[in-house]
C-alpha cells in the first residue's frame, strides 16, 4: 500500500518535473511580462489608493459628480465597444488573409523569370537531428527532385524526393546541406552549411584567406554547383570566428528566412527559366 | 484472431506516437529538443512480442518514418530491426519487470540508435561531425525519454504483459505440444 503511493507521488512528481522544464526551457525573456503582470497585479490597488486620496487632498473630485451620467454613458460605450471588437475581429482575418494571398503574389513576381509553383509547409522533421520539411506539392503539380525552394525572405532548400500529393525538402539549415555562396559586396565565395545546435545560424567555411569578412555582409548563392540559381539571399554574417590557422576561420550566419515560422514557400524550376 | 488484434494495436501505436511526434512534442519540448518515442516502442515490442515480431515490425516501422521524414530510407529500419534483437537478447539476460533495468535498457537503446544514425549520415552526406552539440542534445533526448518512461510505465508495463500473453503464450503452448 505504502508502496503503490510512494510510486503515484513519485510519477506526480515526475510530471511536475517534466513540465516545468518544458515550460522553463520554452519561455523567452519577452514573455516575462507574465511576472511583470504578478507583480502589478499586487501594485496597482495600492496605487489606486493612493492616487485617489491625492486627488481628494488636491480637491479633484469633479471625477465623481454625474456618476449616474457617466454610469449610463459607459453602457453605451460598452456597446459600441462590442460592436468595434466583433467588426475588428472580421478585419483582422480579411487583413491575414489578404497578407498571405499578398505573400504568395510578391514571390511569384520575385521569381517571374522561374516556372515556379507556390505551396506550404505541412510538417517539419520529428528528428533532433535532421533538418527536412513537407510541403503540400508533389509530382501532380509538377515538382521534380531537385527544384529549389524559397521563400519571400531568401532560400530555404531543394527538393529531395517526391510523392504523388507532396515532396520533401532538405533545407540549408540541415547540417547534410552544403550551398556554395558568394558575399554580396566583396564577391567572396564561401560554403554554407547547418550547424546541428542551431536552427536560425549557418556556419560560413571555406573562406578565401584574402577576403575581407565584416559583420552584417549578407550572403547569397554563386550558382556554381547546379542546384541552386544565382542570387538567392541566404542571410547575412552576425559573427566572424577567427582561429589561430586563418584557414579554419568561420563565419555564423543568421539565415534569412525564419525556419521556425516558416509557411509559404515558391518551387523553382531552376533548370527551366 | 488475438494476435492479429495485437499487431493492429501495435500499428496503431505507431501512428499515435508518430502524429504525437509531428505535432504535440513540436511545441513541448525540453530546449528545441524532442524525445523519441519509436525507441520506446521498438523496446516493448522487442522486450514482450517475442523473437520475431520485433525484428519484423521494427524494420516495417524504421522504413516508414525513413519514406516519410528522412533524407535516406533503410537507415531507421535496419538499426530498429537490430536494436529489438539485441533487446531479445538482453531480457534473457536481465529481469524487464525491473523499473531501473528498463529505463537502463531504453538510454542504451537510444545511445545506440542516435549514435549509429549520425555517424552513417554523417559518412554519407559528408557532414561535419559536431561532437558537443551531439553529446548534448542527445542527453537532452536521454533524460526527456527517460521521464517519459517513469510516467508512462504502469501503462507500458499493462501493455507488455497483454502483448506477452498474447505473443508469447502461443508459442509456450507449441512448444508444449511439441515435447508430447
Amino acid at each position: 500500500m505504502q508502496n503503490k503511493k510512494t510510486r503515484v507521488i513519485g510519477s506526480i512528481v515526475t510530471i511536475i518535473i517534466l513540465i516545468m522544464l518544458v515550460i522553463v526551457s520554452n519561455i523567452k525573456i519577452e514573455k516575462w511580462h507574465m511576472a511583470g503582470n504578478t507583480i502589478n497585479s499586487i501594485v496597482l490597488p495600492v496605487q489606486n489608493v493612493l492616487t485617489y486620496l491625492k486627488n481628494k487632498i488636491a480637491g479633484n473630485e469633479a471625477f465623481f459628480v454625474n456618476a449616474q451620467l457617466v454610469k449610463s454613458e459607459n453602457e453605451k460605450l460598452k456597446k459600441e465597444n462590442e460592436e468595434l471588437s466583433s467588426k475588428l475581429m472580421d478585419m483582422e482575418m480579411l487583413k491575414a488573409e489578404n497578407n498571405l494571398l499578398k505573400q504568395q503574389m510578391n514571390l511569384v513576381e520575385q521569381y517571374e523569370e522561374y516556372k515556379s509553383i507556390p505551396g506550404y509547409v505541412i510538417q517539419k522533421d520529428i528528428s533532433n537531428y535532421g533538418r527536412t520539411i513537407v510541403i503540400n506539392r508533389g509530382v501532380a503539380d509538377g515538382v521534380k527532385s531537385g527544384m529549389v525552394v524559397v521563400s519571400e525572405q531568401g532560400l530555404v532548400g531543394y527538393v529531395i524526393s517526391t510523392s504523388e500529393k507532396s515532396a520533401k525538402v532538405q533545407t540549408i539549415i540541415d547540417t547534410a546541406t552544403a550551398v556554395s555562396s558568394v558575399i554580396t559586396s566583396t564577391r567572396d565565395s564561401i560554403v554554407v552549411r547547418g550547424m546541428l545546435d542551431s536552427e536560425a545560424n549557418l556556419k560560413g567555411t571555406h573562406i578565401p584567406t584574402t577576403a575581407n569578412l565584416l559583420e552584417g555582409d549578407t550572403i547569397e548563392t554563386s550558382g556554381i554547383g547546379g542546384i541552386y540559381p544565382k542570387g538567392i539571399k541566404i542571410g547575412r554574417i552576425v559573427q566572424i570566428i577567427n582561429t589561430n590557422n586563418i584557414i579554419d576561420r568561420y563565419a555564423v550566419i543568421e539565415t534569412a528566412v525564419d525556419f521556425t515560422k516558416l509557411e509559404n514557400v515558391l518551387i523553382i524550376d531552376a533548370l527551366q527559366k | 484472431m488475438k494476435k492479429i488484434c495485437g499487431i493492429l494495436c501495435i500499428i496503431l501505436s505507431f501512428f499515435i506516437i508518430y502524429f504525437l511526434q509531428v505535432n504535440f512534442f513540436s511545441w513541448f519540448n525540453i530546449a528545441n529538443i524532442r524525445p523519441n518515442l519509436f525507441i520506446l516502442l521498438i523496446m516493448i515490442i522487442g522486450l514482450f512480442s517475442g523473437k520475431w515480431l520485433g525484428p519484423i515490425l521494427g524494420f516495417v516501422f524504421g522504413l516508414i518514418l525513413d519514406i516519410l521524414c528522412n533524407k535516406i530510407v533503410g537507415i531507421s529500419g535496419i538499426l530498429f530491426m537490430i536494436l529489438a534483437i539485441l533487446i531479445d537478447i538482453i531480457c534473457k539476460n536481465f529481469s524487464k519487470e525491473n523499473k531501473l533495468t528498463f529505463i537502463l535498457i531504453l538510454i542504451g537503446s537510444t545511445v545506440f540508435f542516435e549514435t549509429i544514425s549520425y555517424i552513417y549520415n554523417s559518412i554519407i552526406f559528408s557532414m561535419d561531425v559536431e561532437i558537443v552539440a551531439f553529446v548534448k542534445i542527445l542527453i537532452i533526448e536521454i533524460v526527456f525519454n527517460s521521464l517519459l518512461t517513469i510516467i508512462l510505465y504502469p501503462i507500458i508495463y499493462k501493455l507488455g504483459d497483454k502483448l506477452e500473453s498474447i505473443f508469447k503464450q502461443t508459442k509456450m503452448n507449441f512448444q508444449n505440444y511439441e515435447v508430447f
